[in-house]
């Protein structure tokens, strides 16, 4: 693939990335319009149910991996001065979410199919209890499962993108399988070969992971997680599929319980739990090492740290996911205490990350703060605000009046994806944008987007959370009224209508930048 | 005052301060600084390495005494399942197919006396919160279903009525599982 293929290949990503955003928006925008007891005729709870199935998939499958992977797709090459590995994997992980992500779209809007992202056993397969359509649920977790393989897909291909041309080099030029990969990715991810040189007794060894630029670390550190989640993930959708297929075709399902409710949430979350505390920290600060050291021509402070910083965010990653499961009585207080703990690990890990970004901009002073410099800073603080609230509804004493609140999705989960994570892709595409298209976008209206977008996030996020605490949940109607939480959702519309108005801020930009016409001829076969 | 809002007043109290933070860090950094080397502005100083020893430091320290406070028997829900856990009374309630079904209606309860409620889901995942009448949470825990046994010790301070909701969706019908006045506890207090 040629550089102009990966910049129209990129460039795709992201404007599909955007269209999935702005559903998702809408989504949430009838949403919260719906928790408010207003456009009841428009739709009914199973509607608003099956619109709260799809919104997470468009949101984090849609919007963020689609924007995440064309980034990945233009700078790890960038970076490592490399092509990517197959152009084919690249267009079949596009072609594959996007198909898995309109199965699972039409599959919701079509049957009212709405078993939630959390997919708690046997909720998703109860036929007969919820009403679910059999072939919905063979159709969703064909979805789903469709969705997953796209991220295998995309990072087996980044993979064999980072590690691959250093054995052909080494054998001189011997083609180099995947097992190759899978053996060089386990010893740099978790720092093995330092490991065993340690063990060998090697002196002044210099462990692998440092021949590749933090950035590249990070993202190989992230796939790691989001692998296994997709594996996880994945998994549960081809779970749904035979149970639907068996439903469709045999006329019963296996017996519900041949699946341990506990175990499949406990295997569930650890999966899941993957995207959250690791794909989305571990990625979000590699773009941060990255974007802050290049827009300011400064080397990234402490460097080394980092490294083992980021290590360190993949290993608490993979031991964080019983903060979901304190509420579960059944569950070993052991693990549930061992869950709260490394959870604060995050504090250090994010903590330090935010540190050295800090310290990168400290040292650059006077800096002249450049669009996509100005939401890198935004998003610090999203990530600050929004994870310091997980942090405290992740203790064991307090998730027993947090647990599934609002305080949880709103001023955890949203301002940290809206303000924390989406800031941070959105500084990625202005900082991208002139070396993609060789236009500039207008600061002034990127201030506008900025604003709009951060203040609003912000706004509905606390809105929300304050509704928390006063003791509404997440993921329910009050069709009897909202009575004391009614005020709070008013101000949380206001929160979203805000966000909405920086991004349509935002597509104004774009358009006055290059114009419809060449949005739509990125989309045209190319010579 | 109840508990989650001392916990939000101290948490709103610390992100005005981060965010006032990250205003003034934007403000100076757009000020002159100090000179840096030519190299990318990498520079060796002990006081900045000593700075950043400091905060891994200072991190630590506040993830050591969040546990330890955490774990203390300051909020009601550690004191009852590390500290209290021996419950005077037990009440069974069964959930299935969308609905409660308690001992009695509504459920009587002495103030001040530690009891267990025992929840057994006969089909799906639910939820078991508790609230007071303000629509504030008192507790809640998730019903695995069957096999499993959820438990949970609680002791109610406040005389009163007190509602029942499921807390976790299990299915359209869900916002329906509200019961008003499920629990009234009597004496101590009014």
């Amino acid at each position: 693939m040629n550089e102009n293929e990966r910049k129209i290949l990129v460039l795709r990503f992201v404007v599909v990335a955007l269209i999935f955003f702005a559903l998702a928006g809408i989504e949430g925008i009838l949403m919260r319009l719906r928790i408010l007891n207003l456009l009841t005729d428009l739709f009914d709870e199973r509607h608003f149910y099956s619109m709260m199935t799809a919104h997470p998939f468009v949101g984090i499958y849609g919007w963020a991996y689609m924007a995440v992977m064309g980034a990945f797709y233009f700078l790890v090459p960038y970076v490592m001065k490399r092509d990517v590995y197959s152009k084919r994997a690249a267009y079949a992980s596009f072609w594959l979410m996007i198909t898995g992500l309109a199965i699972i779209w039409t599959t919701t809007f079509a049957t009212h199919y709405a078993p939630l992202y959390t997919l708690y056993w046997p909720i998703p397969v109860a036929v007969e209890l919820a009403g679910w359509n059999p072939a919905a649920i063979f159709s969703f977790g064909m979805g789903v499962a469709l969705v997953l393989a796209s991220v295998l897909v995309f990072f087996f291909n980044m993979f064999a993108t980072i590690f691959l041309p250093a054995r052909a080099e080494m054998d001189g030029g011997e083609k180099a399988g995947a097992g190759y990969v899978f053996k060089e990715l386990m010893l740099t991810a978790f720092n093995l070969d330092k490991l065993w040189a340690k063990v060998k007794g090697v002196p002044h060894y210099t462990a692998r992971v440092f021949n590749y630029p933090v950035f590249v670390v990070a993202v190989f550190r992230g796939c790691v997680d989001t692998t296994l989640n997709a594996f996880v993930i994945g998994g549960v959708g081809v779970l749904l599929a035979l149970f639907g297929a068996s439903y469709l075709f045999v006329g019963s399902s296996p017996s519900h319980s041949l699946i341990d409710p506990l175990v499949y949430k406990n295997v569930f979350w650890w999966g899941l739990d993957l995207i959250a505390d690791g794909n989305v920290l571990i990625f979000t600060a590699g773009t941060w090492y990255l974007l802050v050291p290049l827009l300011l021509n400064r080397q990234l402070y402490g460097e080394p740290v980092v490294r083992t910083v980021i290590l360190a965010d993949l290993v608490v990653s993979l031991l964080v996911w019983n903060h979901h499961m304190l509420a579960d009585t059944p569950q070993p207080l052991a693990l549930q205490i061992q869950g709260q703990i490394f959870t604060w690990g995050e504090l250090i890990t994010m903590g330090l990350t935010m540190f050295a970004v800090l310290a990168t901009i400290w040292r650059a002073r006077p800096v002249k703060y450049s669009a996509p410099l100005k939401f890198v800073l935004a998003s610090i603080t999203g990530y600050a605000v929004g994870g310091l609230a997980g942090i405290i509804q992740a203790n064991y004493a307090s998730n027993r009046f947090f647990h599934n609140t609002q305080w949880v999705i709103g001023i955890h989960g949203h301002i940290q994806l809206l303000v924390g994570l989406s800031l941070t892709i959105f500084a990625a595409i202005y900082a991208l944008f002139p070396l993609l298209t060789g236009k500039a976008l207008s600061e002034r209206l990127a201030d506008a987007h900025l604003l709009l977008m951060g203040v609003g996030g912000v706004v509905m996020g606390l809105a929300m959370g304050l509704a928390g605490t006063q003791g509404m949940l997440r993921r329910t109607l009050y069709p009897m009224g909202l009575g004391i939480y009614g005020p709070y959702m008013s101000v949380a519309l206001i929160g979203a209508l805000m966000m909405a108005a920086g991004f349509a801020v935002f597509l104004v930009n774009v358009v006055r930048a290059v114009g419809l016409g060449a949005l739509v001829k990125l989309f045209l076969p190319h010579k | 005052m109840y508990p989650q809002f001392v916990i939000e007043a101290i948490y709103f109290g610390i992100i005005l301060i981060v965010i006032a933070f990250i205003v003034v860090f934007y403000v100076l950094t757009r000020r002159g600084g100090r000179e840096v080397e030519a190299d990318g502005g990498h520079v060796k100083k002990a006081g900045m390495e000593r700075g950043e020893r400091n905060w891994i430091l200072f991190l630590f320290s506040v993830a050591l005494i969040g546990n330890i406070l955490f774990l203390s028997p300051i909020l009601p829900s550690a004191r009852y399942t590390f500290y209290e856990a021996k419950p005077a009374m037990t009440i069974t309630i069964h959930m299935k197919n969308y609905s409660f079904h308690f001992p009695e209606t509504p459920i009587v309860i002495p103030a001040k006396t530690p009891v267990e409620f025992v929840v057994i889901s006969e089909d799906l995942v639910y939820g078991f919160g508790v609230f007071r009448k303000d629509g504030s949470m008192v507790f809640q825990m998730q019903v695995v279903p069957k096999p499993y046994v959820n438990r949970i010790v609680w002791v109610f301070d406040e005389p009163g009525a007190y509602d029942v909701r499921s807390t976790e969706y299990s299915g359209p019908q869900h916002p329906w599982m509200f019961v008003r006045d499920a629990i009234v506890v009597e004496g101590g207090k009014s």
